[in-house]
Order: structure tokens, then sequence, then C-alpha cells
């Protein structure tokens, strides 16, 4: 353990920097598991609850009747914009190193959005109901990101740009 | 007049060092629907949730309770979180208790759980304190001076330890929960483990853990209706101290004899090592067998150690402790209290299997945490207060 802090006098009292870490792993469960296999293999699967609604990211527990959820569906790669924040000056580590939009994106045939970001080169090429879909990242496995991000789609037929 | 409150259903997880098929919510659903099953009803029946576990830190997820409101199916209900480190799974059972005794929920569900392997308690509880010295002998390393002064003060000797590890392990082969089922051990192997904390061997620790505990309570009103087996909640207690004052007592920390004292008063207990059939401790370095049975006043001062070597504790014994395994069989720490109260509570609805001792009516749940210095206790009993 680190020794080389070892604090300053504020005033009449000292402040000691205190920085905690430890490695930790996640152990995802079932639903999530078969969520992130199928983006390592380019497939976009939700999860289908009691009433009908489509979850994609895949709900492991019925927000309706708390049961666990087994029936699947997959998704095409289109969908919408439910709405939409635009990141003007992105940070380090964000998904894009370029001006991009933070958005809410219901997949078609999904009933709930996901956030994801959109590179849409402008804000001026940003609009709620713009139809977008995805864009797969170079190397896969490292779950959410495997979606690179989404991207405008201006001639789908049906599309509400 | 608090109203009369009734366990109608436990669950627990198959208890083991690495959970990986499940998520955290996953595992908590797992004894949440043994825990409904038990009880015959559906997650729906349920008014509120009040959850525990042990700090944070442990997994790195921080608040999971928002997290596992949905996995309760709790939307539209009170979800209540509690926290009082390893006793946390007693506290969180008698703050459920404490609902349905105040006439506020019927019924509340409660849960305990730690997926240790998730993360590292031993260095997550050896967080460095500015300007302290840097121990980091993790909890072992806390109690072992504690144990030496028992044994100083007592004078028992060495092998204690060793024979409350070896009932505990054995116990646990009867426990398909059970974390550790390791059926060969004899004194002589357990004498022969190595020292990791002198003088609290290898086999005197509790292991690492993944696992839930689940209970569903219900006000005297509902469970009548249940057709099945009951424990009926004659007396609940809690006591706190600080960790650490100038002369406090840690081999038996006062706040510990306060809480005994306080529920043998409350459930009419006058002689406590003749009148409860069966005790669930919380025994997670074996050494506080002896510690705990003087410290909750069933044995005498320095005496708790003889009744370990005369078998009193053993499961044919006149008191038998930790028939489950105990937390020396398995400690996933948030659940760890809630599983000593949880099978008190199937000892007297009589669903213990093969680790149930025969007959029991009242049984007594424990749970310690921090520096010793949070106790929790629950008196239960298949016949009515």
């Amino acid at each position: 353990m680190s020794g080389a802090s070892i604090g300053s006098l504020h005033g009449d009292s000292f402040v000691a920097p205190l920085e905690v870490a430890y490695p930790y792993s996640r152990t995802v469960g079932t639903a999530l598991s078969r969520f992130f296999t199928s983006l390592k293999e380019g497939r976009l699967e939700g999860t289908k609850g009691s009433d009908g609604r489509v979850y994609f990211p895949p709900a492991e527990f019925d927000p309706q009747t708390g049961e666990q959820l087994t029936e699947w569906v997959t998704l095409p790669e289109t969908g919408h914009v439910v709405t939409w924040a635009w990141q003007s000056t992105p940070a380090p580590d964000q998904p894009l190193d370029r001006p991009f939009a933070w958005a809410l994106i219901a997949l078609d045939g999904a009933d709930v959005p996901l956030l994801h970001a959109v590179d849409a080169g402008s804000i001026d090429a940003m609009s709620t109901g713009m139809a977008v879909k995805v864009r797969w990242a170079a190397e896969r496995g490292n779950g959410i990101t495997d979606i690179a991000c989404f991207e405008p789609v201006s001639d789908v037929p049906g599309g509400r740009s | 007049m608090a109203e009369r409150c009734a366990v109608v259903g436990v669950g627990q997880t198959n208890h083991s060092s690495c959970r990986a098929d499940v998520s955290i919510a996953g595992l908590v659903r797992e004894a949440v629907d043994r825990a409904l099953a038990d009880a015959g009803i559906t997650i729906q029946d349920v008014d509120a949730v009040v959850i525990g576990k042990a700090p944070d830190s442990l997994e790195g997820v921080a608040m999971p309770e928002l997290w596992l409101a949905d996995a309760l199916a709790a939307h539209g209900k009170p979800v209540f979180r509690v926290h009082t480190a390893g006793s946390v799974g007693g506290s969180t059972a008698i703050v459920a208790a404490q609902h349905v005794m105040a006439g506020i929920h019927g019924t509340v569900l409660t849960i305990g759980f730690e997926k240790q392997s998730d993360g590292n308690a031993m260095w997550a509880l050896s967080v460095p304190i500015p300007f302290g010295m840097p121990v980091h002998a993790g909890a072992g390393g806390y109690f072992s001076p504690i144990v030496r002064g028992y044994i100083t003060r007592s004078g028992a000797p060495s092998h204690i330890g060793a024979m409350v590890a070896v009932k505990d392990r054995t116990n646990a082969c009867k426990n398909p929960y059970a974390h550790l089922h390791e059926p060969d051990w004899t004194l002589e192997k357990a004498l022969e483990t190595p020292m990791l904390w002198d003088p609290i061997r290898f086999i005197e620790t509790c292991p690492s853990s993944d696992g839930a505990m689940a209970l569903v309570l219900m006000s005297e009103e509902r469970a009548e209706k249940m057709s099945g087996p009951k424990a009926w909640v004659h007396a609940t207690a809690m006591r706190s101290e600080p960790t650490a004052f100038a002369g406090r007592e840690q081999v038996s920390p006062r706040a510990g004899e306060m809480c005994a004292e306080d529920l043998w008063r409350k459930g009419g207990i006058t002689k406590p090592a003749e009148e409860i059939d069966v005790v669930e401790m919380y025994v997670p370095f074996a050494w506080f067998e002896p510690m705990w049975l003087e410290n909750l006043g069933f044995a005498p001062r320095n005496e708790g150690w003889r009744w370990v070597e005369d078998g009193v504790t053993e499961m044919t014994g006149s008191l038998p402790v930790n028939p489950s395994g105990g937390v020396l069989s398995s400690n996933p720490i948030g659940a760890s209290g809630m599983i000593r109260f949880g099978e008190a509570c199937m000892q007297v609805m009589g669903t213990a299997g093969e680790h149930q001792i025969d007959g029991a009516k009242k049984a007594v749940g424990h749970a310690y945490g921090g520096g010793s210095q949070f106790f929790a206790m629950w008196l239960v009993s298949s016949l009515k207060p």
C-alpha cells in the first residue's frame, strides 16, 4: 500500500489524500451473457416481456411481473431516434472523437430505447424521429461498445427523417 | 401492543465460492423464489421489501438496491436497505419483522446477500486510514488478538477451535445449501492445518462465499391463513457499541451481553441453556463459539470451551450450535446473519432436513458485525408467543 502522500496542513487541520482502488469482476447472469455474446457475433437480441413489449438491451426480469424473461427476439440493425442531445466537445473515452449526438434509439421492433451515440457529423443533421442504423466496431467482444455508434440513414423507405 | 409476526417462508441459494452462473440479481432471485415457494405465495403478494448486504466495497456496486428493485418486482412498493456490517443479515430481518409488528405491512419479503467472488473482502475491509499505522491484516488479523485474549483469560486448551471447526464442517455435510462439504475432517487432521493468524488455524476460518437468504414474514392474520409450518417471532434485539475505546471488553463485548439480556427478557427466557433447543450462532472464526456461549449467557464465564469439549454443542448435545454448518461452512457476508435467522426458523418449522434437531420448539438466530460492535438476535418458536 502507498505511503507516498502524507497529507498537508490546511489552517489548523491536516487533510490527507486517500485513494482507494480494488480490482472487481462482474458476473452478469444468463440474460446479459447472451446479450453480450450475440453482440460479439454481430446480432442484436432483446427479450420479450409478459405484455409483449420487446426490451433492447434485454431486461433480465419482467418489469411488469418480476418473472425471469426467457423469450428472445432478434432485431434488425435499423431504428429511429426518440430524443437526443448534442455533444459539441467530446471528452476522452467517449465513443467518438468528433462532435456527435447522444441519443435514445429504438430499434425497429423494440419497445424501449437504448442510449448510444449517433455519428451525424453536425447538429443540423440530427432530428427526432430520424432513421439510424448500427455501425459495428472493428473489434468485438467488449460489451455495449461492440456497437461503435449509430449512423443516419437518409434513404430508408418509411424512414422518418 | 405489537402485532404478532411469523416467518412463513425460508429460501436460500446453493452457496459456493463463485456463482458465475448468475448475476447479483439472479442470485437474489434464486433465494427469493425458494422463499416464496416455501411460503406458497407469489412475489405479487408482497407488500414491502427489506434488503441488507455488507459494505458496498465488497462487490464494488454502490447502492445495489437501485438495481435490484426491478429484479424483486418492487415497483410500487417500499424498498428499504439496512446496513450494519456483518450483522446486517440479522438486523435486516429484524427491520422486516418490525414492519409487521408495527402493523404497517401484512407481508414483508426480506433478503440478505453477498457475491464475494465479484470482489475481495480481505482488502475491501482493509481501507488505509490516513495517519494511522497500516496493518492490512483483514478480519482474521483483527480478531486473532481477541481470541488470544479469550484463551489467556479462560485457560482453554489450544485444540478447542479445531473441535468447533470439525463439528461445523461435519454438520455442513447434512446441509445441501452449504458451501463446504468436507466429510473427512478429524481433530488430528484439523490441528495440522496451517496457522494463519496465530492462534487461528486455516480450518478455524470461514470461507468466502456467494449466496443469499430470503424470508417471508406475515402478520398473525395472514399467517393463520397459510397451511404450512411457521416460525413465530417471540423477540428481537439489537445493540451497538464503538469499535474502540479505552477499557473496552473485546472478548465479551458489553453490547453483545445487553443484546442477549434484552432478548431473554422480551422472550420470557430465564434459563437460556435449558429453554433454548438450538442456536444458529455467528461464528466466522471457530473460537467465537465458546466466546459467544459465554457472551450470550448460555455458559458461565470461562466455561464455554468446556461445553465445546464435552460435546454440548454437537447436534447430539443438549444445546446444538450451528447444525447447518454455520458461517464456518458458508459465508456470503451480507447473507450470513440472515442465514442464521432463517436456519433458526427452519429448525422450529421442522424443515431443516438432515440437520433437523428433533422436536426443536425454540431457536435463536444470532449475528454480529463490525469490530464485534453490532449485535442482532431473534428468538423464534413453533408456538405462538
